[in-house]
């Protein structure tokens, strides 16, 4: 991986639209800048509104920047063939619903140019990666959400893309596919592929990103590594099984005893309602 | 399921022909499972099988046979005509901002499918319906008259016969049923129904892509197209009135709305072929060209339009 030029380059960018009165403009986006190096997972993340949308709209040359630049690999978004080696998940994605599974996956391996046996070859690959080989002639309006957003990123993927762009990947979709979502995410990175992906749900972005950058009213406010961010560096935790109270109680004493050191919390760890889910759910699955 | 940076897959992406094939392909897709042709041949089956109740009453022998087959064409003509232009204009105002609206355009356009690829492949997908139903109805409509044609030949030369008519004479009755029945003229006047409702389709991708509703989109291309055939009348009536003085500026003027609006009295040529009359090859050439200039003129008018849009 000697490759030296981002993935993604946006440098500056703004991005005003027009409001219903023509001379009053709304800011959606107010310079933001990142920077994405190849292979790594970047998380976007900020309340709705915020201009995460907006911002991958302009990296894929939806809409023109009014002020900065894009580009995708070095080559710049507003020229159609930056948009080879990048496939895009929109929000709340919504296909064709008269096609099925298969045919949605053919039809844009075919925009990609892709024919033949290496199409057919690589339409059954990405349904058996997105889980959705038993729903490949089914057509997509009998689809539910996750099932979507699945068949979605499939689509994203169809031309081996180097480049990934998740609009809200999991927004919408229950704890199960949202694992199921995350899982791929993962075994993407393990392939190398650089993902860029945006939420508004913190918690389903921080297992998977390397670097996470907040944007609030269209301005990037933190950004860097996961784990800077998100450690309390003063703090250490330990977590016990079966400790006696009478072991609590020693440690306690020792805490307490030991100048410059204070005991936070202790208590028992509570699960996420999330976790209590898959497990219930997953029990009875090999 | 390893990288491959430089697969076959990928190494290109495609031919600007190859893309609008593939677009083209899936928009006709999309419209016949929507079931268009459900309808349209429950409604063609109607129209035509309706002249067999609608014969004129019985007058005379040798002309009535006549009036039977041009009955038949006018009619079948008529339902195609309205059938190919509603057909063209709805459907290509439906497919552009239902993509909008329901986000797939975002899906295709993020893939590397330069806008133009998509409209003119929305359109050609538009067209080929067109195509299909016609060709559909035309035959339809050429076997019916066909088998009508050959019934009142043989039933006119019995006639004929039976009332001691020269060679020459039953000859020219013969010639005469002939120019009414399934000929290339009026295959010719089918594919000058085709040609016209390409025009409105590419004039309705034109609206729908400032529009953005397919309502305004249908209404405004209905409007054009009813002004369309009463455009040369206006124009010369404009010409009339305002020739004393405003020469350059009128003319400039009649010049833009004929470069923008076709005339579609071109198309009057079609009523001829009902009543009989050969259509020559060299005004299907014309139109041909006229309807391709139109077709090309307002695909890049709308593509103009649609590059600079945001979605
Ligand atoms: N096409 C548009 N026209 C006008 N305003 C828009 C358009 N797209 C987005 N906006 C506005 O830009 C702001 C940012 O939107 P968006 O990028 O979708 O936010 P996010 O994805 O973070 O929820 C919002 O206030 C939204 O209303
Ligand atoms: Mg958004």
């Amino acid at each position: 991986m000697a490759d030296a030029t981002p993935a993604v380059e946006i440098c500056g960018l703004v991005k005003d639209f027009k409001t219903s009165f023509r001379r009053e403009m709304l800011r959606a986006v107010a310079g933001v800048s990142i920077r994405i190096e190849a292979g790594e997972v970047y998380g976007l993340i900020g309340p709705n509104g915020s201009g995460k949308s907006t911002t991958m709209k302009a990296l894929l040359g939806l809409v023109a920047p009014t002020a900065g630049h894009c580009a995708i690999f070095g080559q710049d978004s507003l020229v159609v063939d930056s948009r080879r080696d990048v496939g895009f998940l929109p929000e709340n994605p919504y296909f064709y619903k008269h096609l099925s599974g298969a045919e949605t996956l053919r039809f844009y391996g075919k925009l990609c140019g892709m024919r033949g046996r290496v199409l057919e070859q690589r339409v059954s690959e990405l349904l058996a990666l997105v889980d959705l080989e038993s729903a490949r002639d089914r057509r997509l309006g009998g689809y539910s959400k996750g099932m979507l957003q699945r068949i979605g990123l499939a689509q994203a993927l169809v031309q081996d893309p180097r480049l990934l762009i998740l609009d809200e990947p999991t927004a919408g979709v229950d704890p199960i596919g949202s694992r199921q979502i995350r899982d791929l995410i993962f075994k993407l990175r393990e392939r190398g592929i650089t993902v860029f992906l945006c939420s508004h749900l913190l918690e389903q972005v921080q297992e998977v990103c390397d670097r996470v950058g907040i944007i609030f009213q269209g301005k990037m406010v933190k950004e860097g590594r996961l784990e800077d961010l998100i450690a309390i560096e003063d703090q250490t935790e330990i977590i016990l099984r079966d400790a006696s109270p009478e072991l609590i109680a020693r440690i306690t004493a020792l805490v307490a005893s030991t100048p410059g050191t204070e005991l936070v919390r202790s208590g028992k760890p509570r699960t996420t309602l999330e976790r209590l889910f898959l497990r219930e759910t997953l029990r009875d699955e090999p | 399921m390893s990288q491959h940076p430089d697969s076959p897959a990928r190494s290109n992406s495609g031919s600007h022909c190859g893309r609008v094939w593939v677009i083209a392909m899936h928009a006709f897709t999309q419209l016949v499972r929507m079931k268009v042709f459900y309808f349209l041949a429950v409604f063609a089956v109607i129209a035509i099988g309706s002249n067999f109740f609608d014969l004129p009453q019985h007058t005379g022998p040798e002309v009535s046979g006549i009036a039977v087959l041009s009955s038949i064409k006018s009619w079948s003509l008529g339902t195609m005509t309205l059938f190919s232009v509603v057909l063209g204009i709805v459907a290509t105002a439906l497919l552009l901002p239902k993509d909008v609206e329901d986000r797939t355009l975002y899906t295709i356009l993020a893939k590397p499918v330069p806008r133009v690829d998509y409209l003119a492949g929305k359109l050609l997908g538009v067209l080929l319906l067109v195509f299909v139903s016609l060709a559909l109805m035309d035959v339809l409509m050429s076997a019916v008259l066909q088998i009508r044609s050959s019934m009142i030949l043989n039933q006119q030369m019995d006639f004929a016969q039976g009332r001691g008519w020269s060679a020459a004479e039953i000859a020219s009755l013969r010639g005469d049923i002939l120019s009414q029945g399934a000929n290339a003229s009026l295959q010719g006047a089918v594919f000058a129904v085709f040609l016209r409702a390409s025009i409105m389709a590419s004039l309705a991708l034109l609206i729908s892509t400032f529009s953005s509703s397919t309502l305004f989109t249908s209404i405004i291309s209905f409007l054009i197209y009813f002004i369309g055939h009463f455009q040369a009348d206006a124009r010369a009536i404009f010409l009339e009135s305002g020739a004393a003085g405003t020469g350059p500026v009128t003319r400039a003027i009649s010049l833009v709305v004929s470069l923008v609006l076709p005339d579609f009295q071109l198309f009057n040529v079609i009523d001829a072929v009902i009543e009989g009359q050969a259509m020559p090859l060299l005004i299907l050439a014309k139109l041909t060209a006229i309807g391709l200039f139109y077709a090309v003129f307002y695909v890049i008018a709308s593509w103009f339009i649609f590059a600079e849009k945001e979605f």
